[in-house]
């Protein structure tokens, strides 16, 4: 790894993009008062993801980038770098629907990129960056495939006790060598009218009212855990370990009866045995295809068809990706951490020329194809009219256990719609929460291509929204854009890193509520 | 500082000086053969000591203390002009805004002085904690703040002294930068191939009329001068340099780097009014020495508000070829 040469690249263009800013008569390719601080940024971050900066070096330069910008905009009448950040922050105060409660976090780009987009306009300091290079690897366990063991439920479990009635939805059961748990989630509960008043105060999550008890008959302890950073989605973990060769479990909660669980993973509705292969990405390669994707995942969420209120705002949303990206990928060849024969870089550009991205500066000819998801998701996005009926709420019983990708195990354990989103439940191995950034808010942290092909042909793109790191299992809540209508009978899970590709089919079994 | 056979670094700087708010009145502060000289302070120590004990601290002190913690900070290159043309205009009020901005902002390490009255120009007291104790996972994004907050000041007094110190200084800290051994040097060396680049580019574009974005540094160590050539065409074209950290102080600094349509590669012997220099006409042909000669043309106005800007740079003619 060549961190000179790398900081000589960010110096450098540091020092044209303030010579551009500066400039009395700014070049068109300039990009208008604070683009130059994001290439800057971006560029850095790029560096720092595929290890060849530190995250200190791109701080100093970016400091001094600021000061140096700054000193000189001192007596300008209005500086131009307020006026861009004050313009992002409104865009993006005015990208944030807000909705309540139940998902996570709302549709819309993510808070990572709305942060990201404030923060590197106005001059503030850069978010952590991080290594997308061949993982800082998390030590292997050779033993867990012989542990682990997943299985499909979809059932419901209903409750009611003192005015308080809901139900909670048992997605799957897992046990790795981290523990047993029941992967769940809580339906909304119905209260009394003294709860609606206030009279009395209600409890949620009624985590006391539930037992566990095997065929055995031996009871359990249950610990509620929040699964994906949201309460309403949780982890049962039972204590202690249930044994190897129980064959159900029953839950119950009043007035009963008790259900149950039938832990033969045969059981389940069947699926296809993992297919994978090879590849052989570079680092610089895995970083623009999560560009790629982000970008893609930015757009459906924002296309004109599902914006029509705010016409003006998407192109804008989807320039400001574009800035810096062919800076990204010039800096990249120059560290040696893009070949530079590598197709990603043209990809890129035809994706952007799909999007009506103009900034986007990338030296290499658009490509005539793109991946068939990439394809799909941009079909999505190009749709003239928004979908006319969100996704129903319900939960998709499944189960998976991937194959190890570039030092990362995934488990999927169920997905769910709550008021048109889609989150995927997955367990993971191998991963870091560092809430590492990368440019325009890729999350390094994850740092796997994952998407997901319905019955009829759709894909969908997933990233992470929740995430509830425990050791050695990490729980993350992947969004799936578009969202996956409850028609869905099966889907392809295509997971890619640098090292190879798994595929996978899932048959769904859909659950309550109806 | 050091020597070189061909001269001190500063040797083709004249002396230069400015007045800046000083506690009650206006102090000359003065730069001279490499050093910042107090005028009205002659006994800096001793009011530093005095200041350490909770009286007030002078402008002029500060100044100087500002100077000489960023002499060999990498980061003046970043921020400093790059020629005549990007003179920064900071003055001292707006020195003493981003000071008041950074003490109401809750996170600066000073004081108001006693009795409530906002610092006046040029006198504050010591470091003196200001709030309760600080949780500590708030202390490292404080005391980063406050350095931020510390950094801004100090370069914004720095550069309010005025251009001719801004470049005196750039001076220094490449001076010093050319001296470090080697195996820090790699670690610099980014630093120092983007500060020529951001002071090469212009010259090059008023000698040639090449495009900024065109020309290419690298960093000369060893024997000679470096290089110089121009390559390609059209878009691809380049002009390519290899260059001493060296060459910042001696020509740059000095306003020598493009002299009578040559562009100077090189001192060799130093002096004011009078120097030798090394001096390209075309890139890809050898350097021919040049006695040139510095006219100063001085401050366009003179009583208290002069700072030396770059319309008083010194300008050097070609005397003798």
């Amino acid at each position: 790894m060549n961190g000179e040469r790398a900081e000589t690249i960010l110096r450098l263009l540091a020092e044209a993009e303030l010579r551009n800013q500066l400039a009395p008569d700014p070049p068109p390719w300039a990009g208008g008062p604070g683009a130059g601080r994001v290439k800057v940024y971006v560029v850095g971050q790029a560096l720092s993801a595929v290890g060849a900066l530190d995250r200190e070096t791109v701080e100093d330069v970016l400091a001094d980038f600021d000061l140096a910008v700054g000193l000189r905009r001192l007596h300008r009448a209005r500086p131009a770098i307020t006026r861009r950040a004050a313009s992002a922050a409104r865009l993006t105060a005015q990208l944030s629907p807000g909705r309540p409660a139940p998902p996570p976090n709302p549709p819309g780009p993510p808070p990572a990129i709305q942060a990201q987009w404030a923060t590197v306009a106005g001059g503030g300091p850069p978010e952590s960056t991080g290594s997308l290079g061949p993982a800082a690897p998390v030590p292997a366990d050779p033993e867990q495939d012989a542990a682990d063991r997943f299985v499909p439920i979809g059932l419901t479990v209903p409750f009611h006790q003192g005015g308080l009635s809901g139900e909670l939805y048992l997605m799957s059961f897992a046990h790795t060598r981290a523990g047993a748990r029941l992967i769940v989630l809580w339906g909304k509960p119905t209260l009394s009218r003294d709860h609606e008043l206030g009279l009395q105060q209600a409890e949620l999550f009624p985590v006391d009212l539930f037992t566990v008890a095997d065929n055995r008959g031996s009871a359990y302890e249950l610990d509620f855990t929040p699964a994906n950073g949201s309460e309403w989605i949780s982890q049962i973990n039972l204590r202690p370990v249930p044994p190897d060769g129980i064959r159900w479990l029953e839950v119950v909660a009043p007035p009963g009866p008790a259900v149950r669980i039938n832990l033969d993973p045969a059981s389940g509705p069947p699926g296809g045995e993992p297919e994978v292969s090879a590849a052989n990405l570079s680092a610089g390669e895995q970083l623009l295809i999560m560009l790629a994707e982000e970008l893609l995942m930015v757009a459906a969420q924002n296309s004109p068809a599902m914006r029509p209120e705010l016409p003006a705002l998407s192109p804008r949303v989807m320039q400001t990706m574009g800035t810096g990206l062919g800076d990204i990928i010039a800096a990249l060849e120059a560290v040696d951490m893009l070949p530079p024969l590598s197709p990603v870089p043209a990809q890129l550009a035809a994706l952007c020329e799909s999007l009506r991205i103009d900034g986007h500066e990338i030296a290499a000819a658009p490509a005539d194809e793109l991946p068939e998801p990439w394809l799909s998701l941009l079909t999505y996005y190009q749709r003239r009219k928004p979908d006319t009926a969100q996704v129903r709420d319900g939960f998709a019983a499944m189960t998976a256990a991937l194959p190890e990708l570039d030092g990362i195990r995934l488990a999927l354990v169920g997905l769910h719609n709550t008021q048109g989103t889609t989150v995927l439940h997955v367990l993971a191995r191998g991963l870091r929460r560092e809430e590492r950034l990368g440019p325009h808010g890729a999350d390094l942290d994850f740092p796997l291509s994952f998407w997901l092909r319905d019955n009829g042909g759709r894909w969908h793109a997933a990233r992470p929204i929740g995430w509830q790191p425990t050791d050695p299992e990490h729980s993350i809540g992947l969004m799936l854009v578009p969202p996956l209508p409850r028609s869905t009978a099966w889907v392809e899970v295509l997971a890619g890193g640098r090292s190879g590709e798994v595929r996978a089919r899932l048959p769904l079994r859909w659950g309550a509520p109806p | 500082m050091t020597d070189s056979p061909k001269g001190v670094w500063f040797h083709c700087l004249p002396r230069c000086e400015t007045y800046l708010p000083c506690g009650a009145g206006r102090h000359i502060v003065r730069w001279e053969a490499g050093e910042l000289r107090l005028l009205s302070h002659p006994d800096a120590e001793a009011e530093l000591v005095l200041a350490a004990l909770g009286g007030e601290k002078a402008r002029c002190v500060e100044v100087a203390q500002a100077w000489e913690r960023h002499a060999e900070d990498l980061s003046v290159l970043a921020i400093g002009p790059r020629g005549p043309a990007d003179e920064i205009a900071v003055s001292w009020d707006d020195v003493d805004a981003e000071v008041r901005a950074s003490q109401f902002g809750g996170w600066t390490a000073y004081a108001p002085q006693a009795g409530g009255r906002h610092p006046g120009p040029g006198s504050r007291r010591g470091p003196r904690p200001l709030a309760p104790p600080v949780p500590a996972r708030y202390q490292q994004p404080m005391q980063d703040r406050e350095q931020a907050a510390r950094r801004r000041n100090d370069m914004l007094s720095l550069l309010a002294l005025g251009y001719g110190f801004q470049v005196r200084l750039i001076g220094q800290v490449a001076e010093a930068a050319s001296g470090w051994p080697r195996e820090a040097g790699e670690k610099i060396r980014p630093s120092l191939v983007a500060a020529i680049t951001a002071r090469l580019a212009p010259v090059a574009e008023e000698w040639l009329g090449i495009d900024p974005g065109q020309v290419v540094v690298t960093l000369h160590r060893g024997p000679g001068w470096g290089s110089a050539e121009l390559i390609g065409r059209g878009e691809q074209r380049r002009l390519r340099f290899s260059l001493p950290a060296g060459w910042l102080a001696l020509v740059w600094a000095a306003g020598l780097a493009l002299t009578g349509r040559h562009l100077v590669v090189a001192v060799e012997r130093a002096g004011w009014p009078d120097a030798r220099v090394l001096a390209l006409r075309a890139p890809g042909t050898e350097p021919v020495p040049l006695e040139v000669h510095a006219t100063a043309p001085g401050p366009a106005s003179g009583g208290l508000d002069v700072r030396p800007g770059a319309a008083d740079a010194p300008h050097w003619e070609v005397w003798e070829v």
